[in-house]
């Protein structure tokens, strides 16, 4: 009777370390960024231009045609790391016809990110986000007063097309969460990612 | 010709009596979602936006007596434009910035109140005999100061930041028995509400309590935003004393309801909570619809 318990303690025991690891592999093991299927030392600064960006309260989506971003990384403590250190954003407007952007603006920079990978999938998770949004438009209800976009962001990193993509799924992926306020925030995007200082050329990937 | 003269005198009363009855009909006839704005004050001068905000939960505490809101409360009016972020409200046109919606007082006069898990025949029973039209008491909330004093500031709103809402009110205590001017609160010594979506911020000892800011939603192609589930909270106003109770007899009914409800209240010893939603609009936007 005893050695039965003890078979039973012993097999929850295992049990519950062999969960364990499981959840640690799919949440934890962050990747690094990789240039040439090496490892980034130093740091480099990668760019670009998004293919399209827009953000959506409910009822009312904002679209920058021209999204840009410079993001320092590195790999530190074995994993990869980096900051959003500059974000201008040009002609953007809405898809309402009360409101047009007056401006635009992305604060308190830089933003950290970092890799992760959950699912086996690698991630680009960016913190401290906040954008200040200033809507104009004579029967546009939320003018007059800037409005702040605060929270955090994860992207999907593809490595065969080298760019993120952020949307809803990767956003619960990732336990992103984006708001103005309480009321969350649909951020849709594609970046691409390329090298601009020593790795210029070189293929980005992250592993 | 004296027929004539007064028969184009005539043309232009009727005329000007139309105009007039446009005119009146036009303040009000927005239909669908604008119907809400019907008495924000468009034409008044320094108004830039207009506010409809409709509480349909919550609760008042006030000392020892806490009162549901079951029945709608409306908070309505013109808003300048911001200083610093706050916006200051000019009264509706029909006079009711603040609608005059009494709730009634569980346990009414006597204060009978069952216990939560009583039966509901228990329940039933206890409402009939205590809060009927001879003892029951409703509590109606009333703008103790000018709609002027009442100040909103949308962004602390929506970031639960800081004062969404300054609302000076008094409470009107209604009953046979406590005449016509029993109040708590004056427009002398208002009760002050600094109501946040944030965590309030109770004197030292006095657990805070957690509003929320709602949920945004553009309408009519962003002409409109509208706040559902916003939840204003503020436990850090003090209450006087009970006045006006009783008519004559108020030297003697009043000290019956300070010891009933336990006033006056220092600052923690009562509670707002007020479940909203809230529909914003410019002034151009109301009146184009």
């Amino acid at each position: 009777m005893r050695t039965k318990t003890i078979g039973v303690i012993l097999a929850a025991v295992l049990a519950t370390l062999a969960l364990g690891s499981v959840f640690t592999a799919s949440a934890s093991a962050a990747p690094q960024w990789n240039f040439a299927g090496t490892a980034l030392t130093g740091k480099e600064d990668i760019l670009g231009a998004a293919i399209s960006s827009s953000m959506t309260i409910p009822g009312m989506t904002t679209t920058c045609d021209h999204f840009l971003y410079n993001m320092q990384i590195e790999n530190s403590g074995g994993a990869g790391k980096g900051k959003i250190d500059e974000l201008p954003l040009f002609e953007c407007h809405t898809n309402t016809p009360a409101c047009t952007v007056e401006a635009i603006e992305a604060k308190a920079l830089p933003w950290p990110t970092h890799l992760m990978t959950v699912a086996e999938k690698p991630y680009l998770f960016v913190e401290g986000i906040e954008v200040g949004i200033l809507y104009g438009g004579a029967e546009c209800a939320l003018g007059e007063v800037e409005v702040p976009v605060r929270g955090t962001a994860g992207g999907l990193l593809s490595n065969e097309t080298e760019s993120a993509t952020f949307n809803a799924s990767t956003f619960s992926a990732t336990g992103a969460k984006l708001k103005v306020g309480s009321t969350p925030i649909e951020w849709n995007g594609v970046f691409p990612t390329e090298a601009f200082e020593w790795h210029r050329e070189e293929s980005l990937s992250v592993e | 010709m004296n027929v004539k003269s007064g028969a184009r005198w005539l043309a232009a009363l009727l005329c000007i009596t139309a105009l007039a009855g446009l005119q009146a009909a036009s303040a009000s006839a927005h239909t669908g979602e604008w119907a809400k704005f019907n008495y924000c004050p468009t034409t008044q001068t320094g108004v830039v936006k207009c506010i409809y905000s409709l509480t349909e939960g919550g609760e008042v505490v006030l000392g020892n007596k806490k009162v549901p809101i079951v029945n709608p409360v409306t908070l309505q009016g013109g808003l300048s434009s911001p200083t610093a972020g706050v916006r200051t409200m000019f009264a509706a046109t029909n006079g009711e910035t603040l609608s005059k919606t009494p709730e009634p007082v569980p346990g009414g006069l006597l204060g009978i109140v069952p216990p939560e898990d009583s039966p509901w025949l228990v329940k039933r029973l206890s409402a009939f005999f205590f809060e009927n039209s001879l003892t029951g008491v409703n509590a109606t909330l009333e703008l103790a100061k000018p709609a002027n004093e009442v100040q909103l500031n949308e962004i602390n709103l929506a970031f639960e930041e800081g004062t969404a809402l300054k609302l000076p009110v008094k409470v009107h205590l209604e009953n046979p028995f406590l005449g016509k001017n029993c109040y708590v609160g004056s427009s002398s010594a208002p009760l002050i509400w600094n109501l946040t979506t944030g965590v309030t911020s109770p004197p030292a000892g006095i657990e805070a309590i957690a509003g929320f800011g709602g949920e945004a939603e553009f309408k009519e192609g962003g002409a409109l935003v509208q706040i559902n589930n916003a939840k204003l909270v503020e436990n850090n106003w003090s209450a006087p004393k009970a006045s006006g109770c009783g008519g004559i007899l108020s030297f003697l009914v009043n000290p019956i309801i300070d010891a009933q409800i336990g006033l006056p209240t220092a600052a923690g010893h009562n509670k707002a909570v007020l479940e909203t939603t809230n529909d914003l609009a410019t002034v151009a936007a109301v009146n184009s619809h």
